[in-house]
């Protein structure tokens, strides 16, 4: 009987080992990692694998409705992280480490002059061209000067974006965040539904 | 001794058994006895493709799809579909909506720090399409579900919703891009991971 249980035991070993990866992932994630990665200057890698993240919203500011020139154009896509947005939702603030990605894209072809065309579902604006990314990244000893958050700049243009980006200056991003959104960790929660109300699938 | 060893033998059993279960999200589509389809779960963290808005204030004050539409898909269809082109029986895609915030202007758009445009307000309904080739094919393959157009909660179940309602637009304009508008949807236009 000892021999049959200690044959028994060493099989089930093998499927726990072979197991291992997937239940360390999980286990991982009740302690965020950082996926911000900076080089000896400073400067922030361009993060990969962001549209594979949790959308939260898309805000759109087309040209058309902004002197021909939006300071973000136009739709501005918003991702962050599962892990980071399970914090976020249960704690009210974002942990250490947690990154955003913010990626433009173009409208498609415009045929009226506010930028909007048609479309069997309706007038309105579809999404063209990608056309650039925005990232911050909440690090409390980096970014003490800025509420806790740094701000990068990987171009506001179509693919290829920049590898490498420095830390906008305070005038460039920090400013507008610290003026308007400081109360609710930098972040303009009310403009993405389910940073703002929560998410009841969860 | 023997007491040790059957714990031990429990133990690593409900490891291997907790290890190997699925993930939200990670399944396919669920239909009821009477072919209504279930509300999916956990869709907000599958792959976002794009976001279209057809806001009221362009469309006479009632857009057929207020407002913004996000769409979602699993990130295995969406590798599949960049790699060949269709989509995998069994794909579903979902479109949930959300109003935009009221302001000032005719068009309904707002003034921000960000500049003018339109800014997500309230989440505003969820439909849903499902790639099933005996299921539906009278409609190439596709089924069309609405589970409402309205603040959350949305309804639970959805049974199909007529030709007329969604399949016979995506028949006249996207059949031979297996009934999806891609061309909205850089993800699906650029195959671009």
């Amino acid at each position: 009987m000892r021999k049959v249980l200690l044959v028994v035991i060493l099989g089930l070993g093998v499927v726990a080992v072979s197991s291992l990866p997937r239940y360390a992932r999980r286990v991982a994630a009740d302690t965020p990692q950082s996926t911000a990665v900076f080089d000896s200057q400073g400067r922030l890698k361009r993060p990969e694998g962001y549209r594979h993240w949790v959308f939260v919203g898309a805000p759109l500011t087309p040209n058309a409705l902004n002197n021909g020139k939006a300071n973000f154009p136009e739709f501005h896509h918003v991702y962050v992280e599962e892990k980071n947005l399970d914090v976020y939702l249960k704690t009210g603030s974002f942990p250490e480490g947690t990154v955003f990605v913010k990626e433009l894209t173009r409208v498609l072809n415009p045929t009226f002059p506010d930028g909007s065309r048609t479309e069997p579902s309706g007038r309105g604006y579809f999404n063209g061209e990608f056309n650039g990314m925005d990232v911050t990244v909440k690090d409390s000893k980096r970014f003490a000067a800025t509420n806790n958050w740094g701000f990068f700049n990987f171009g506001h243009h179509t693919l290829p974006y920049s590898d490498w980006a420095k830390e906008a200056s305070v005038a460039e991003c920090a400013s507008c965040h610290i003026a308007f959104v400081a109360k609710t960790d930098m972040t303009w929660i009310q403009f993405y539904p389910i940073l703002r109300d929560g998410d009841i699938t969860k | 001794m023997m007491t040790y060893l059957m714990r031990l033998a429990v133990v690593i059993l409900l490891m291997a058994a907790t290890a190997g279960s699925p993930q939200p999200g990670d399944k396919e589509p669920v239909f009821a006895k009477d072919g209504s389809l279930v509300l999916p779960s956990g869709f907000r963290s599958w792959v976002f493709i794009g976001g279209p808005i057809t806001p009221n204030g362009l469309n006479d004050g009632g857009a057929p799809f207020p407002e913004f539409h996000s769409v979602y898909i699993e990130r295995e269809n969406l590798r599949y579909y960049q790699k060949n082109g269709k989509f995998p029986e069994g794909t579903v895609l979902v479109k949930e909506l959300s109003l935009t915030q009221v302001g000032k202007h005719p068009d309904g758009s707002l003034d921000s720090a960000s500049g003018r445009g339109y800014f997500p307000s309230t989440l505003n309904g969820l439909d849903v399409m499902v790639k099933d080739s005996k299921r539906f094919a009278e409609t190439n393959n596709w089924g069309f579900f609405t589970f409402g157009h309205h603040a959350e909660p949305y309804e639970t179940a959805a049974k199909e919703s007529s030709i007329s309602q969604c399949a016979y637009c995506h028949i006249a304009h996207v059949a031979k891009t297996d009934m999806v508008w891609v061309q909205y949807y850089p993800l699906l236009r650029s195959k671009i991971d």
